[in-house]
């Protein structure tokens, strides 16, 4: 039997260009929390402003980036949720794809709060109740939790009053329970469940004295409200939304996408401030949702394309790319082992789509390493490829 | 397992838990229908009494302030060691109309041995709100009861709540604003059916303290065996009289069983003292000597219980049989197990 596998767990070695491993990823797809963001200043700044913006005055304002598949629209609200996320007076969440409808873009968002976030949240609401109601101090979720476990606070003294005080802020009864029962662990998966939209029994609801279920855009709309509302008075000065692949609307029928766009419009609308929505669409897809959606569009007002590489980003890109896993800089050009010219080529042959620079970059560092090839020539890429 | 014996030092004598506290209705009407048990069941040297409702019932109070004992009028020992709840299940539809003080008084001139503080039964069918208010109410009944607290007695808390955070959080501020000897959880009579929602409780209670832990009103045939599974040491119930009441005749192991569905036997199936002479028939014309079969029934499941514990024998699989006939009850005690095996 002939085998023509040779399967292999040995790993390259890439000493010889003075790296430990392939920097370039195989299979480029935005990492989780982009380290590098490269060229597109003009997207830069003007992501910047807009979150300085909202940060600033607490206004509401929204922005749309474009850019062709493979240009960096999802590592662009990667790169940005990743500079937002440390900072502790916002509240970000990432929406891979907007679904089937408003609901959907409400449960992703909540879903990557998470269940802990929203616990803390829960905790930290109780917390700021504590102290208008008792002798307590409570200063963040960790020491509310403590004071409840120690006894030192009731809950029977302080959970009316926030269910009370919490309906009255965000307007929506139904919410602010399912925000109290996540701090019981009998129903507070069924809260989260809730919560996240995801639908649960009536029993369940009823445990919690939640009439409502949360079911349709116009409840999400609602909870999304109600949940901004209370970060708000929390403290937190906004909230991100980053909605990628929002071309995606383009697969619904004309009924379900003009409710979707009308439900972002209403979501828009109810929240003057405090809130950010960042969307990442192809550009055909938001042309013509602004030639046919204007009172969506209108809304959003701002749009920023990411371009195509240039020469020069595409060797600022690969030398940070090169960086991340370059040994001891010994004097070779950061681009090493490729040269400008063999880098134009993968310009050319990419048409300056950094996805495919990406993988090209990745491929032929691997093929120089099996030809032992000291630097990567222009000719070798061509015959690489 | 969280199963454990204590000893109680009491003012009338000791008690060896866990225990039932079978429930004598003396004070609930004009003549105590629960029959003489002290003396013949050796298990049972003890009672739950209703305090308020004896207080209420004039003559009977204006016998015990003239000098008859609580136990001379319960016809029982002068060691019966007695229970006296504050009588707290008659708030559940009602205003409260006494206060800790007095109760503990009343508590006090039964010479009772356990006092139980004033509460205020929470029910499902209330609103949420309400039942937080219900709950507040009996913290701070506890607190003002601890204070004015003295002497031998033991005064075990009231604590209500329908979820485990609610039961953790009481005890603990129980514990660190009173004095108590103990906690008694209440409040579980109108969930008893939601075995699963019952044993999270218990068992949050049994985990916030040490100390003694009472369950008020579910110690029946299936209840018993969970409870002291989870650590309980006492309990109370009326359950032989109840069963008594709908000529339900109780098997240890089994349950209860209409006494008119079963025809053809002469004799049941129980040796007790008092189903092992009689027949059937006997047995189904005097309502007496089913409670007091009932009781004994109450007896040999709790019996059973100490013999596996005592031999060393291993009490999860007797509860993986005991539990077998049931879908329910088993899925509880399969909760309770995976919880208490978390813990250990």
């Amino acid at each position: 039997m002939n085998n023509s596998f040779t399967i292999s767990d040995e790993q390259q070695n890439y000493t010889q260009y003075n790296l430990q491993a392939n920097p370039f990823p195989y299979s480029p797809v935005p990492a989780e929390d982009p380290e590098i963001f490269c060229g597109q200043q003009h997207v830069a700044e003007q992501i910047s402003s807009t979150v300085s913006s909202v940060l600033a005055t607490g206004k509401s304002k929204h922005l749309v980036v474009t850019g062709k598949y493979g240009n960096g629209k999802s590592h662009t609200l990667k790169y940005t949720r990743s500079l937002l996320r440390d900072r502790d007076d916002v509240v970000v969440g990432y929406v891979a794809q907007p679904g089937e409808g408003f609901l959907d873009i409400y449960h992703e968002f909540m879903y990557d709060l998470g269940f802990n976030r929203i616990q803390e949240l829960a905790y930290n609401w109780l917390a700021s109740v504590a102290r208008d109601v008792t002798d307590a101090n409570p200063m963040g979720a960790e020491s509310m939790r403590s004071l409840i476990d120690e006894g030192d606070v009731l809950l029977s003294d302080i959970v009316p009053e926030a269910i009370r005080k919490l309906s009255d802020i965000t307007r929506f009864a139904d919410f602010a329970r399912a925000i109290v029962h996540m701090v019981y662990e009998d129903t507070n998966l069924y809260a989260w469940q809730w919560l996240t939209a995801e639908g649960i029994r009536y029993e369940q609801r009823k445990e919690m004295e939640i009439h409502s279920a949360l079911d349709d855009d116009t409840m999400g709309v609602r909870a999304f409200t109600a949940l901004k509302n209370l970060l708000l008075d929390l403290g937190y000065t906004s909230v991100f939304v980053f909605v990628d692949e929002f071309e995606s609307i383009a697969r619904l029928n004309s009924k379900n996408e003009q409710a979707t766009l009308n439900s972002i419009r209403h979501l828009m609308d109810q929240n003057s401030s405090g809130l950010c929505v960042l969307f990442g669409c192809a550009p055909e897809v938001w042309q013509d949702v602004m030639s046919e959606y204007h009172a969506f569009s209108e809304r959003i007002g701002q749009e920023v394309a990411l371009r195509p590489l240039t020469s020069e980003h595409l060797y600022e890109l690969v030398a940070d790319y090169l960086n991340r896993e370059r040994d001891e800089p010994n004097g070779e050009a950061p681009i090493h082992p490729f040269t400008e010219e063999s880098l134009d080529m993968i310009l050319q042959r990419s048409q300056g789509n950094v996805r495919q620079v990406l993988a090209l970059c990745s491929r032929v560092l691997d093929t120089a390493i099996e030809d032992e090839r000291e630097v990567i020539t222009e000719e070798f890429v061509q015959e690489s490829m | 397992m969280l199963y454990r014996r204590r000893e109680l030092d009491l003012p009338n004598g000791n008690l060896d838990t866990p225990v039932l506290f079978p429930v004598r209705n003396l004070g609930k009407r004009s003549s105590d229908n629960t029959p003489t048990y002290v003396g013949d069941i050796p298990d049972f040297s003890s009672a739950i009494i209703n305090a308020r409702s004896i207080r209420n019932r004039d003559p009977m109070w204006n016998r015990l302030t003239n000098g008859v004992t609580l136990r001379e009028e319960m016809d029982v020992p002068e060691d019966t060691i007695v229970f006296a709840d504050s009588g707290g299940f008659d708030f559940t539809s009602g205003e409260v109309d006494t206060t800790p003080k007095e109760t503990l008084e009343t508590q006090r001139q039964l010479n009772a041995d356990i006092y139980g503080t004033v509460d205020v039964p929470l029910s499902r069918k209330n609103r949420a709100a309400e039942n937080q208010d219900r709950i507040e109410q009996s913290i701070q009944f506890a607190l003002e009861a601890s204070d004015h607290h003295d002497g031998d007695s033991l005064l075990l808390a009231s604590v209500h709540g329908y979820d485990p955070e609610t039961i953790r959080n009481n005890i603990q501020h129980l514990e660190k604003y009173g004095d108590f000897h103990g906690y008694a959880l209440g409040s579980l009579v109108p969930i008893r059916t939601d075995y699963e929602k019952v044993t999270s409780l218990v068992l949050a209670a049994r985990k916030a303290t040490e100390k003694h832990l009472h369950v008020y009103g579910l110690g029946g045939l299936v209840y018993q065996p969970l409870l002291l599974y989870l650590g309980v040491d006492s309990f109370d119930s009326s359950a032989f009289i109840r069963a008594a009441g709908n000529r339900n005749y109780l098997i240890p192991g089994f349950g209860g069983e209409e006494l008119q569905n079963i025809e053809e036997m002469e004799r049941l199936p129980c040796p007790c003292p008092i189903c092992g002479q009689r027949t059937l028939d006997d047995i189904r014309q005097d309502r007496t000597a089913l409670t007091q079969h009932n009781l004994w029934a109450l007896a040999t499941e709790l019996r059973r219980f100490r013999y596996v514990a005592e031999s060393e024998r291993d009490i999860e699989n007797y509860l993986d049989l005991r539990f077998r006939g049931n879908e329910v009850t088993q899925r509880a005690y399969k909760t309770a197990k995976q919880q208490i095996r978390r813990l250990v």
